[in-house]
Protein backbone atom coordinates (compact mmCIF):
# COMPACT_ATOMS: atom_id res chain seq x y z
CA UNK A 1 0.00 0.00 0.00
CA UNK A 2 1.10 3.45 -1.04
CA UNK A 3 -1.52 5.71 0.45
CA UNK A 4 -0.28 9.83 -0.74
CA UNK A 5 0.42 11.39 2.08
CA UNK A 6 2.14 15.05 2.42
CA UNK A 7 4.99 15.52 4.99
CA UNK A 8 7.14 17.89 6.41
CA UNK A 9 9.67 17.48 8.25
CA UNK A 10 10.48 19.03 11.77
CA UNK A 11 13.18 19.75 14.34
CA UNK A 12 13.18 21.47 17.50
CA UNK A 13 15.95 22.61 19.96
CA UNK A 14 15.65 25.49 22.90
CA UNK A 15 15.21 28.79 21.15
CA UNK A 16 14.29 27.79 18.12
CA UNK A 17 10.53 27.31 17.01
CA UNK A 18 9.17 24.93 14.48
CA UNK A 19 6.17 26.35 12.74
CA UNK A 20 3.93 25.25 9.81
CA UNK A 21 2.71 27.47 7.41
CA UNK A 22 -0.93 25.81 6.02
CA UNK A 23 -2.58 26.85 2.96
CA UNK A 24 -4.76 25.38 0.12
CA UNK A 25 -3.18 26.50 -2.84
CA UNK A 26 -5.67 24.44 -4.98
CA UNK A 27 -8.84 26.11 -3.30
CA UNK A 28 -7.57 29.47 -3.80
CA UNK A 29 -6.77 29.23 -8.00
CA UNK A 30 -9.57 26.84 -8.85
CA UNK A 31 -12.90 28.94 -8.41
CA UNK A 32 -15.30 25.61 -7.80
CA UNK A 33 -12.73 24.69 -4.96
CA UNK A 34 -12.60 28.28 -3.18
CA UNK A 35 -15.80 28.10 -1.45
CA UNK A 36 -16.21 27.68 2.48
CA UNK A 37 -13.71 27.05 5.31
CA UNK A 38 -10.94 24.11 5.26
CA UNK A 39 -10.31 22.27 7.72
CA UNK A 40 -6.52 20.24 7.89
CA UNK A 41 -5.67 17.67 10.38
CA UNK A 42 -1.73 17.53 11.25
CA UNK A 43 0.11 14.10 12.96
CA UNK A 44 3.34 14.79 14.60
CA UNK A 45 5.56 12.13 14.73
CA UNK A 46 8.51 11.87 16.85
CA UNK A 47 11.87 10.41 16.35
CA UNK A 48 10.44 7.34 17.81
CA UNK A 49 7.78 7.03 14.95
CA UNK A 50 4.68 7.61 17.51
CA UNK A 51 2.24 10.09 17.11
CA UNK A 52 3.45 12.54 19.22
CA UNK A 53 0.80 15.40 18.79
CA UNK A 54 -2.20 15.87 16.60
CA UNK A 55 -3.62 19.26 15.50
CA UNK A 56 -6.79 20.16 14.11
CA UNK A 57 -6.65 23.85 12.09
CA UNK A 58 -9.11 25.16 10.22
CA UNK A 59 -8.56 28.08 7.02
CA UNK A 60 -11.25 30.29 7.17
CA UNK A 61 -11.36 30.95 3.41
CA UNK A 62 -9.48 29.87 0.34
CA UNK A 63 -6.74 32.70 0.95
CA UNK A 64 -5.96 32.31 4.20
CA UNK A 65 -2.70 30.73 5.29
CA UNK A 66 -2.15 29.04 9.18
CA UNK A 67 0.91 29.57 11.07
CA UNK A 68 1.12 26.39 12.94
CA UNK A 69 4.13 26.08 16.13
CA UNK A 70 4.45 22.63 16.63
CA UNK A 71 5.53 21.48 19.94
CA UNK A 72 8.58 20.17 21.14
CA UNK A 73 8.29 15.91 21.46
CA UNK A 74 10.72 12.80 21.97
CA UNK A 75 13.80 13.38 19.61
CA UNK A 76 13.67 16.69 18.82
CA UNK A 77 13.04 15.60 15.17
CA UNK A 78 10.84 14.16 13.30
CA UNK A 79 7.94 15.15 10.49
CA UNK A 80 4.38 15.97 10.03
CA UNK A 81 1.48 14.63 8.21
CA UNK A 82 -1.01 16.87 6.95
CA UNK A 83 -4.50 15.90 5.86
CA UNK A 84 -7.23 17.73 3.98
CA UNK A 85 -9.38 18.01 0.80
CA UNK A 86 -6.49 18.80 -2.25
CA UNK A 87 -3.38 19.37 -0.70
CA UNK A 88 -0.81 18.55 -2.76
CA UNK A 89 1.48 21.27 -2.46
CA UNK A 90 2.72 24.55 -1.42
CA UNK A 91 2.84 23.82 3.02
CA UNK A 92 6.03 25.30 4.18
CA UNK A 93 8.44 24.27 7.39
CA UNK A 94 9.81 27.39 9.22
CA UNK A 95 12.40 27.66 11.79
CA UNK A 96 13.17 30.68 13.83
CA UNK A 97 14.95 31.96 15.95
CA UNK A 98 13.09 34.41 17.30
CA UNK A 99 14.09 37.25 14.95
CA UNK A 100 14.22 35.49 11.59
CA UNK A 101 12.99 32.37 10.22
CA UNK A 102 14.29 29.89 7.63
CA UNK A 103 11.96 27.96 5.42
CA UNK A 104 11.67 25.03 2.94
CA UNK A 105 8.11 23.06 1.76
CA UNK A 106 6.94 19.54 2.23
CA UNK A 107 6.34 17.09 -0.23
CA UNK A 108 3.63 15.15 -1.72
CA UNK A 109 4.88 11.30 -1.70
CA UNK A 110 3.12 8.18 0.09
CA UNK A 111 3.80 6.00 2.87
CA UNK A 112 4.64 2.69 2.56
CA UNK A 113 2.59 -0.02 4.39
CA UNK A 114 3.87 -3.28 3.94
CA UNK A 115 1.11 -6.52 4.89
CA UNK A 116 2.04 -8.83 7.95
CA UNK A 117 4.11 -11.43 6.08
CA UNK A 118 6.72 -8.95 4.44
CA UNK A 119 7.39 -7.12 7.25
CA UNK A 120 8.39 -10.98 8.96
CA UNK A 121 10.41 -11.06 5.80
CA UNK A 122 12.12 -7.83 6.33
CA UNK A 123 12.74 -7.93 10.22
CA UNK A 124 14.61 -11.10 9.56
CA UNK A 125 16.23 -10.96 6.78
CA UNK A 126 17.31 -7.11 7.59
CA UNK A 127 18.66 -8.04 11.43
CA UNK A 128 20.62 -10.51 9.67
CA UNK A 129 21.90 -8.34 7.26
CA UNK A 130 22.52 -5.41 9.82
CA UNK A 131 24.65 -8.24 11.71
CA UNK A 132 27.21 -8.02 8.98
CA UNK A 133 27.08 -4.16 9.09
CA UNK A 134 25.13 -4.18 5.57
CA UNK A 135 20.90 -3.59 5.05
CA UNK A 136 18.50 -4.24 2.08
CA UNK A 137 19.37 -2.17 -0.76
CA UNK A 138 15.88 -2.16 -1.70
CA UNK A 139 15.47 1.62 -2.06
CA UNK A 140 18.73 3.99 -2.69
CA UNK A 141 19.27 7.43 -2.91
CA UNK A 142 22.55 9.51 -3.27
CA UNK A 143 23.14 12.78 -1.61
CA UNK A 144 26.09 15.21 -1.08
CA UNK A 145 26.69 17.52 2.20
CA UNK A 146 28.81 19.76 3.44
CA UNK A 147 31.33 20.03 5.94
CA UNK A 148 33.15 23.12 6.99
CA UNK A 149 34.04 25.14 10.34
CA UNK A 150 31.53 27.48 9.75
CA UNK A 151 28.44 25.89 8.39
CA UNK A 152 27.39 22.46 7.47
CA UNK A 153 24.74 20.71 6.15
CA UNK A 154 23.26 17.54 9.01
CA UNK A 155 20.66 14.86 7.22
CA UNK A 156 17.29 14.48 8.41
CA UNK A 157 16.88 10.74 7.88
CA UNK A 158 12.40 9.84 7.57
CA UNK A 159 10.96 6.43 7.66
CA UNK A 160 8.05 6.53 6.30
CA UNK A 161 7.02 3.34 6.26
CA UNK A 162 5.59 0.90 8.65
CA UNK A 163 8.43 -1.75 8.96
CA UNK A 164 12.15 -1.16 10.77
CA UNK A 165 14.03 0.88 8.25
CA UNK A 166 17.73 -0.09 8.19
CA UNK A 167 19.37 2.76 6.60
CA UNK A 168 23.03 2.29 6.00
CA UNK A 169 25.05 5.28 5.26
CA UNK A 170 28.54 5.45 3.11
CA UNK A 171 30.17 8.54 2.81
CA UNK A 172 33.00 9.17 0.18
CA UNK A 173 35.15 12.10 -0.04
CA UNK A 174 37.16 11.59 -3.28
CA UNK A 175 38.58 8.27 -3.60
CA UNK A 176 38.13 8.34 0.58
CA UNK A 177 35.72 7.00 2.50
CA UNK A 178 35.44 8.92 5.81
CA UNK A 179 32.89 6.66 7.23
CA UNK A 180 29.76 4.14 7.15
CA UNK A 181 27.56 3.08 9.49
CA UNK A 182 23.82 1.14 9.52
CA UNK A 183 21.06 3.42 11.11
CA UNK A 184 17.44 1.71 12.91
CA UNK A 185 14.77 3.82 11.97
CA UNK A 186 11.35 2.62 13.79
CA UNK A 187 8.03 2.72 11.55
CA UNK A 188 7.37 6.43 10.73
CA UNK A 189 10.75 7.56 12.91
CA UNK A 190 13.46 9.92 12.08
CA UNK A 191 16.86 10.51 12.65
CA UNK A 192 18.97 13.72 12.38
CA UNK A 193 22.28 12.25 11.21
CA UNK A 194 25.50 14.51 12.48
CA UNK A 195 27.46 15.44 9.17
CA UNK A 196 30.57 15.66 11.13
CA UNK A 197 30.21 12.06 13.34
CA UNK A 198 31.37 10.82 9.80
CA UNK A 199 34.46 12.18 10.01
CA UNK A 200 36.51 15.43 10.81
CA UNK A 201 35.98 18.59 9.13
CA UNK A 202 38.65 20.19 6.78
CA UNK A 203 41.10 22.77 8.63
CA UNK A 204 40.11 25.32 5.93
CA UNK A 205 37.00 25.65 3.75
CA UNK A 206 34.46 23.49 3.20
CA UNK A 207 34.59 19.77 2.41
CA UNK A 208 32.05 18.23 0.09
CA UNK A 209 31.23 14.31 0.45
CA UNK A 210 28.90 12.13 -1.34
CA UNK A 211 26.47 10.28 0.94
CA UNK A 212 25.10 6.83 -0.62
CA UNK A 213 22.42 5.83 1.32
CA UNK A 214 20.55 2.21 1.35
CA UNK A 215 16.94 1.31 3.01
CA UNK A 216 15.26 -1.87 3.39
CA UNK A 217 11.94 0.10 2.83
CA UNK A 218 11.14 3.63 1.59
CA UNK A 219 12.43 6.64 3.23
CA UNK A 220 13.56 9.86 2.41
CA UNK A 221 15.34 12.78 3.87
CA UNK A 222 15.92 16.85 4.38
CA UNK A 223 19.39 17.98 4.74
CA UNK A 224 19.67 20.51 8.09
CA UNK A 225 22.15 23.33 7.46
CA UNK A 226 23.78 24.67 10.65
CA UNK A 227 26.41 27.45 10.83
CA UNK A 228 28.40 28.26 13.66
CA UNK A 229 26.92 26.91 16.46
CA UNK A 230 26.34 23.92 14.92
CA UNK A 231 22.50 22.54 16.51
CA UNK A 232 23.11 25.58 19.30
CA UNK A 233 22.65 28.05 16.74
CA UNK A 234 20.02 28.87 13.68
CA UNK A 235 19.21 26.13 11.41
CA UNK A 236 17.71 25.88 8.61
CA UNK A 237 16.16 22.70 6.61
CA UNK A 238 16.25 22.30 2.68
CA UNK A 239 14.12 19.73 0.49
CA UNK A 240 15.98 17.98 -2.04
CA UNK A 241 14.07 15.94 -4.64
CA UNK B 1 28.69 14.52 -28.96
CA UNK B 2 24.94 12.61 -29.50
CA UNK B 3 22.39 14.80 -31.75
CA UNK B 4 19.87 13.86 -29.66
CA UNK B 5 20.30 15.61 -26.34
CA UNK B 6 18.09 17.04 -24.31
CA UNK B 7 18.41 20.74 -23.05
CA UNK B 8 18.23 22.47 -19.62
CA UNK B 9 19.10 25.95 -19.03
CA UNK B 10 18.92 26.56 -15.42
CA UNK B 11 20.15 29.93 -13.43
CA UNK B 12 21.03 31.44 -10.28
CA UNK B 13 22.73 34.85 -8.69
CA UNK B 14 26.26 34.73 -6.82
CA UNK B 15 26.16 37.75 -4.63
CA UNK B 16 30.32 38.01 -2.83
CA UNK B 17 31.23 37.08 0.35
CA UNK B 18 29.30 34.00 0.15
CA UNK B 19 30.68 30.30 -0.52
CA UNK B 20 28.08 29.08 -3.03
CA UNK B 21 28.30 25.49 -4.26
CA UNK B 22 26.63 24.03 -7.25
CA UNK B 23 26.21 20.58 -7.48
CA UNK B 24 26.26 19.68 -11.29
CA UNK B 25 24.27 16.77 -11.06
CA UNK B 26 22.29 16.53 -8.06
CA UNK B 27 22.24 13.05 -6.48
CA UNK B 28 24.89 11.55 -8.62
CA UNK B 29 25.31 7.55 -8.18
CA UNK B 30 28.56 5.38 -8.31
CA UNK B 31 27.66 5.13 -12.20
CA UNK B 32 29.76 7.07 -14.27
CA UNK B 33 27.59 7.71 -16.95
CA UNK B 34 25.79 10.05 -14.50
CA UNK B 35 27.44 12.58 -16.65
CA UNK B 36 26.12 15.88 -18.34
CA UNK B 37 27.35 15.80 -22.03
CA UNK B 38 28.53 19.51 -21.35
CA UNK B 39 27.73 22.54 -20.00
CA UNK B 40 28.22 26.29 -20.84
CA UNK B 41 28.21 28.73 -18.00
CA UNK B 42 27.55 32.34 -18.19
CA UNK B 43 27.93 35.66 -16.47
CA UNK B 44 26.01 38.72 -17.27
CA UNK B 45 25.88 41.76 -14.87
CA UNK B 46 22.71 44.15 -14.11
CA UNK B 47 22.40 45.04 -17.38
CA UNK B 48 22.65 42.24 -19.09
CA UNK B 49 26.36 42.64 -20.60
CA UNK B 50 28.03 39.13 -20.32
CA UNK B 51 30.80 39.35 -17.65
CA UNK B 52 32.43 36.01 -19.14
CA UNK B 53 31.86 32.49 -20.44
CA UNK B 54 34.26 30.38 -18.56
CA UNK B 55 35.10 27.38 -19.17
CA UNK B 56 33.82 24.68 -16.90
CA UNK B 57 34.17 20.86 -16.65
CA UNK B 58 30.80 19.27 -16.93
CA UNK B 59 31.87 16.28 -15.64
CA UNK B 60 32.95 17.17 -12.14
CA UNK B 61 30.43 16.68 -8.85
CA UNK B 62 30.37 20.28 -7.66
CA UNK B 63 30.68 23.56 -9.29
CA UNK B 64 32.67 26.17 -6.74
CA UNK B 65 30.56 29.20 -7.90
CA UNK B 66 32.22 31.60 -5.89
CA UNK B 67 36.04 30.56 -6.97
CA UNK B 68 34.68 30.44 -10.53
CA UNK B 69 33.27 34.02 -10.58
CA UNK B 70 35.98 35.95 -8.70
CA UNK B 71 38.25 34.46 -11.54
CA UNK B 72 36.12 35.74 -14.40
CA UNK B 73 35.01 38.98 -13.19
CA UNK B 74 36.27 41.48 -10.88
CA UNK B 75 33.13 43.05 -10.31
CA UNK B 76 31.66 43.08 -6.99
CA UNK B 77 28.23 43.48 -7.89
CA UNK B 78 25.51 40.60 -8.10
CA UNK B 79 26.19 38.81 -10.74
CA UNK B 80 23.48 36.50 -12.98
CA UNK B 81 24.98 33.00 -13.25
CA UNK B 82 23.43 31.09 -16.38
CA UNK B 83 23.72 27.26 -17.11
CA UNK B 84 23.41 25.64 -20.43
CA UNK B 85 23.38 22.00 -19.96
CA UNK B 86 23.22 18.85 -22.54
CA UNK B 87 22.45 15.55 -21.43
CA UNK B 88 20.94 12.62 -22.75
CA UNK B 89 17.29 11.77 -21.79
CA UNK B 90 18.05 7.89 -21.40
CA UNK B 91 20.74 8.87 -18.54
CA UNK B 92 17.86 11.45 -16.93
CA UNK B 93 14.53 10.34 -17.48
CA UNK B 94 13.05 13.46 -15.92
CA UNK B 95 16.12 15.92 -16.02
CA UNK B 96 19.02 16.39 -13.88
CA UNK B 97 18.85 18.99 -10.81
CA UNK B 98 21.48 21.48 -9.86
CA UNK B 99 21.38 21.80 -6.23
CA UNK B 100 23.26 24.52 -4.60
CA UNK B 101 24.87 25.31 -0.97
CA UNK B 102 25.05 28.97 0.33
CA UNK B 103 26.99 30.53 2.76
CA UNK B 104 27.79 33.71 3.83
CA UNK B 105 31.60 33.99 5.03
CA UNK B 106 32.07 34.24 8.54
CA UNK B 107 28.29 34.71 9.38
CA UNK B 108 26.66 32.59 12.42
CA UNK B 109 23.75 32.29 9.97
CA UNK B 110 22.42 28.48 9.07
CA UNK B 111 23.32 27.92 5.15
CA UNK B 112 20.75 27.33 2.99
CA UNK B 113 20.42 24.59 0.15
CA UNK B 114 18.17 25.34 -2.45
CA UNK B 115 17.00 23.98 -6.25
CA UNK B 116 18.52 25.63 -9.00
CA UNK B 117 15.79 27.81 -11.47
CA UNK B 118 15.21 25.67 -14.45
CA UNK B 119 14.70 28.45 -16.49
CA UNK B 120 13.37 26.47 -19.61
CA UNK B 121 15.03 27.78 -22.67
CA UNK B 122 15.46 24.01 -23.98
CA UNK B 123 12.76 21.46 -24.64
CA UNK B 124 9.77 22.49 -21.70
CA UNK B 125 7.76 19.18 -22.45
CA UNK B 126 11.18 17.47 -20.84
CA UNK B 127 10.68 19.66 -17.64
CA UNK B 128 7.28 18.98 -16.76
CA UNK B 129 6.14 22.17 -17.34
CA UNK B 130 3.97 21.63 -21.01
CA UNK B 131 1.06 23.96 -19.33
CA UNK B 132 2.93 26.41 -17.60
CA UNK B 133 1.71 30.07 -17.38
CA UNK B 134 4.63 32.07 -15.82
CA UNK B 135 2.53 32.26 -12.32
CA UNK B 136 4.11 32.00 -9.15
CA UNK B 137 3.12 32.30 -5.43
CA UNK B 138 4.94 32.17 -2.54
CA UNK B 139 3.76 32.81 1.24
CA UNK B 140 5.71 34.46 4.28
CA UNK B 141 5.09 34.05 7.98
CA UNK B 142 3.40 37.07 9.29
CA UNK B 143 5.34 37.74 12.81
CA UNK B 144 7.15 40.55 12.95
CA UNK B 145 10.94 39.20 11.97
CA UNK B 146 13.49 41.41 11.77
CA UNK B 147 14.16 40.38 8.44
CA UNK B 148 13.50 41.99 4.77
CA UNK B 149 12.23 40.60 1.76
CA UNK B 150 12.61 40.76 -2.02
CA UNK B 151 12.00 38.99 -5.38
CA UNK B 152 15.61 38.62 -7.31
CA UNK B 153 14.16 38.25 -10.71
CA UNK B 154 16.55 37.34 -14.14
CA UNK B 155 15.33 37.65 -18.11
CA UNK B 156 16.89 34.88 -20.01
CA UNK B 157 15.08 35.92 -22.78
CA UNK B 158 17.36 36.55 -26.23
CA UNK B 159 15.99 39.15 -28.20
CA UNK B 160 12.95 41.11 -26.38
CA UNK B 161 12.11 42.98 -23.02
CA UNK B 162 9.80 40.84 -21.03
CA UNK B 163 7.08 42.60 -18.42
CA UNK B 164 6.28 41.09 -15.48
CA UNK B 165 3.97 42.02 -12.86
CA UNK B 166 4.45 41.82 -9.32
CA UNK B 167 1.80 41.56 -6.41
CA UNK B 168 1.72 41.94 -2.66
CA UNK B 169 -0.50 40.99 -0.35
CA UNK B 170 -1.27 42.76 2.76
CA UNK B 171 -3.92 41.53 5.11
CA UNK B 172 -6.87 42.81 2.08
CA UNK B 173 -4.74 44.57 0.26
CA UNK B 174 -3.24 44.55 -2.94
CA UNK B 175 -0.32 46.11 -4.44
CA UNK B 176 0.81 46.11 -7.68
CA UNK B 177 4.18 47.21 -9.34
CA UNK B 178 4.90 46.32 -13.05
CA UNK B 179 8.64 45.84 -14.50
CA UNK B 180 10.48 45.79 -17.96
CA UNK B 181 13.36 43.71 -17.80
CA UNK B 182 15.53 43.63 -21.18
CA UNK B 183 17.44 40.67 -22.37
CA UNK B 184 19.96 39.19 -19.94
CA UNK B 185 19.41 41.80 -17.60
CA UNK B 186 18.21 41.29 -14.05
CA UNK B 187 17.27 42.94 -10.97
CA UNK B 188 15.86 43.31 -6.79
CA UNK B 189 12.73 43.75 -6.10
CA UNK B 190 12.22 45.21 -2.86
CA UNK B 191 9.12 43.81 -1.09
CA UNK B 192 8.20 46.05 1.92
CA UNK B 193 7.61 43.59 5.00
CA UNK B 194 4.69 45.81 6.40
CA UNK B 195 2.22 48.01 4.54
CA UNK B 196 -0.84 49.75 6.56
CA UNK B 197 -0.24 47.79 9.73
CA UNK B 198 -0.73 44.80 8.08
CA UNK B 199 1.91 41.75 7.32
CA UNK B 200 3.23 41.27 4.27
CA UNK B 201 1.43 37.49 3.23
CA UNK B 202 2.38 36.77 -0.07
CA UNK B 203 3.45 37.52 -3.54
CA UNK B 204 3.01 36.42 -7.13
CA UNK B 205 4.96 37.17 -10.00
CA UNK B 206 2.96 36.85 -13.52
CA UNK B 207 4.70 37.03 -17.12
CA UNK B 208 4.61 36.33 -20.53
CA UNK B 209 8.10 34.91 -20.68
CA UNK B 210 9.46 32.48 -17.79
CA UNK B 211 11.87 34.74 -15.50
CA UNK B 212 14.56 33.58 -13.71
CA UNK B 213 12.93 34.06 -9.86
CA UNK B 214 13.76 33.52 -6.30
CA UNK B 215 11.89 34.61 -3.06
CA UNK B 216 15.00 36.18 -0.72
CA UNK B 217 15.08 36.80 2.66
CA UNK B 218 17.83 39.06 4.66
CA UNK B 219 18.13 39.41 8.13
CA UNK B 220 17.86 43.04 9.01
CA UNK B 221 21.09 43.52 11.65
CA UNK B 222 23.36 41.66 9.57
CA UNK B 223 21.85 40.75 6.17
CA UNK B 224 22.60 37.44 5.71
CA UNK B 225 20.73 35.78 3.53
CA UNK B 226 18.19 33.48 5.35
CA UNK B 227 15.43 33.05 2.83
CA UNK B 228 17.15 32.26 -0.80
CA UNK B 229 14.06 29.87 -2.61
CA UNK B 230 12.37 29.28 -5.80
CA UNK B 231 8.66 30.55 -5.69
CA UNK B 232 5.75 27.85 -6.38
CA UNK B 233 4.66 27.54 -9.43
CA UNK B 234 1.13 26.87 -9.95
CA UNK B 235 -0.20 25.37 -13.44
CA UNK B 236 -3.61 23.69 -13.47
Amino acid sequence: MRPSTYYLPWITRPGLECALVLSNVEARFRPEWSAGSFPMHVVQYDAEGTAAHRYDVTLESCTDAVELPLRPAAGGCGFAVVSGERLHSDLYVTLSDGHSYTATHGRGEFVEGYPPLARLVLTVAGTMAAMVGRTLPVFTRNQYVYLGRDSRSHVLLMNLSNVTNRIRVTAHAGGRRPGARVLHLPPMGSHLLDVASLGPAPAAGTAVWHLHLEGNAWFNLYLVGAGSRDLAGPLSLMHVK
Amino acid sequence: MSNSLSALMSATFYEGGYEHHVEIIHQRGAEARRRLDSLEVTLYDREGAILGSPRVDPTQDVLDLRALVRETTPSAERVMVVFDARYAEAIFPYRPHHYAYLHREGSSAAPLYYAINAVLGGVPDRVGATNINNFETYVFRRGPFEQRYSLLLGCLARFVPVQAQVFTYYGRRRLAQEITLAPKSHTEIRLASEHEGERLARVEVKALFRLLSYVVGRRADTDDLVLFDHLFTYAK
